[in-house]
């Protein structure tokens, strides 16, 4: 069943659009939302939960349509912006407090759980903890409520090696029972290449890629030539980087022509990335 | 929305807010502009607890939660409501001794039921330009407070005039004896009825304006 759907999602800034974006996630899988700084990301997930008023396009989560159903979905929803920067001066019990009240579903057992792993103590305020401790706190209020679904804005970002790494174990625990999702949105491509099922890619505001990890990895190819090489190929590439001994590109592998005879190299999707930006930077 | 109220009192208001109800007690003054007493909770409360909340990032924490952005309005108009009526209530109280201490009234509106009543529309007045505004943004007070409270001065001006000017209106909102007491008890009513219908349209219109603005 499809957990998460989002259609022709828009929504325009004066200097920016988020233009029909479009992308689905099936329960029991995590998707990866990538995208360089300032692509949309966050404007998509605020938008997809109504913070950010969206000017165009339906989401639907858990089979619903959100805009009509959006507290009974949010009942079933876990989802961060970042770590907890609010109530600074506030002892983490007192917000939990005042949290656990708002979900039918909360589970005491599981809260207690996830701050023993993640080594939190409840007498300490926020503005005690660090930058790395902040998200594991606002990842624990919003795994206690037995979410089904969790969109989550940067969780890795801020976490050292070790952090990052139980995290992702934490999200494959979290799938495992396969029916519940996660879609989060990151910037550091290595812990997709881990955990990831899907990747969503987004630019400049609207979806370059929506699809399986593996599928996206197999549509490109990274090509390496001498700079004589270039001139045949360059229509067909995505982007090039041209240096002293040659040239560098990314193209679809549909786009290969073996008589090309180029040094072909599978791409990380951090290559991804960064030849679909550098194409976003010559159009402007 | 229990569970909003709830955050609202145990995150946003600070129990020592509650005390500026005490300001009442300068309605116990004799020959003074009562109304000055029940505007204490509008310059201390108001602006120190929605600075705080923005301070806190309380919006932020708010559309967290399983709610829908009208519902963070809500319990913030409702949360504010009840500081003004308990403001009201302490006030009434006073009125009670100060009916025994002054029993001569006073050169202007008298502590009387009819001025508890028309406290009760200065709030309503305030609350309809406060919040609207402020939610255009959900975070900017400065303009909401100057204006909203203008509008409050400049409503207890008028009626403070008219009572000393017009006897007709004098003749229904002054008077500390018993028998007036009871004549301004539609007054009250009245007020009490302004009060909870301005608020009321004052939260739809924060709500349509808050709806509109990106987090």
């Amino acid at each position: 069943m499809e957990i998460l759907s989002v259609q022709n999602l828009s929504k325009l800034y004066p200097k920016f659009d988020l233009k029909d974006v479009s992308f689905s996630l099936e329960q029991g899988f995590i998707m990866g939302f990538i995208g360089s700084n300032g692509a949309g990301k966050t404007t998509t997930l605020k938008s997809m939960l109504g913070m950010v008023h969206k000017d165009g396009g339906t989401v639907s989560m858990l089979g619903m349509d959100f805009d009509q159903h959006e507290l009974e979905i949010k009942q079933h929803l876990g989802f961060m912006f970042g770590g907890v920067d609010y109530y600074a001066k506030t002892k983490i019990r007192s917000i939990t407090e005042v949290v656990r009240r708002f979900y039918r579903e909360w589970d005491d057992s599981i809260y207690q759980k996830y701050m023993k792993r993640f080594a939190l103590d409840e007498s300490k305020r926020p503005s005690e903890l660090s930058s790395g401790m902040r998200i594991k706190y606002s990842l624990v209020l919003a795994l206690s409520h037995r979410a089904k679904l969790l969109l989550l804005d940067e969780p890795t970002s801020g976490l050292d090696p070790v952090a990052r790494d139980n995290l992702l174990e934490l999200f494959q625990e979290f799938i495992e029972d396969g029916e519940r999702s996660i879609l989060f949105s990151t910037h550091i491509t290595s812990d997709l290449e881990k955990c990831a099922d899907y990747i969503t890619y987004i630019e400049n505001g609207r979806i370059i890629e929506s699809r399986t990890k593996d599928d996206l990895l197999q549509a490109y190819r990274l090509v390496k030539g001498t700079s004589e090489q270039l001139a045949p190929v360059q229509a067909r590439l995505i982007a090039n980087k041209t240096h002293a001994y040659g040239f560098s590109g990314l193209i679809k592998t549909t786009d290969l022509e073996s008589a090309d005879h180029l040094e072909i190299e599978a791409p990380t999707l951090e290559d991804i990335m960064i030849y679909y930006a550098k194409k976003e930077g010559l159009n402007e | 929305m229990n569970n909003l109220l709830n955050k609202e009192l145990r995150l946003v208001i600070h129990p020592l807010y509650y005390l500026t109800a005490l300001f009442g007690a300068l309605i116990l003054i004799p020959n003074w502009v009562y109304f000055v007493a029940l505007m204490y909770v509008l310059f201390i409360a108001f602006p120190n607890i929605f600075m705080n909340a923005k301070a806190q990032n309380d919006t932020g924490f708010s559309v967290l939660m399983p709610v829908r952005k009208r519902d963070v309005v809500k319990a913030r108009v409702m949360s504010m409501s009840i500081l003004e009526i308990l403001q009201v209530l302490v006030a009434a109280l006073f009125v009670a001794i100060g009916v025994s201490i002054n029993p001569k009234g006073n050169f202007l509106i008298d502590a009387n039921l009819a001025f508890l009543g028309c406290a009760l529309v200065m709030y309503g007045l305030f609350n309809l330009f406060f919040f609207p505004m402020f939610y255009k943004t959900g975070h900017k007070v400065g303009l909401p407070l100057l204006v909203s409270l203008s509008i409050t001065f400049v409503f207890s001006s008028i009626i403070e005039v008219l009572v000393v000017m017009v006897p007709a209106v004098a003749k229904v909102l002054d008077g500390n004896t018993p028998s007036a007491m009871i004549s301004q008890i539609p007054v009250l009513a009245a007020g009490t009825a302004l009060f909870v219908g301005l608020t009321w349209l004052a939260y739809h219109l924060a709500a349509k304006n808050f709806e509109k603005i990106d987090l």
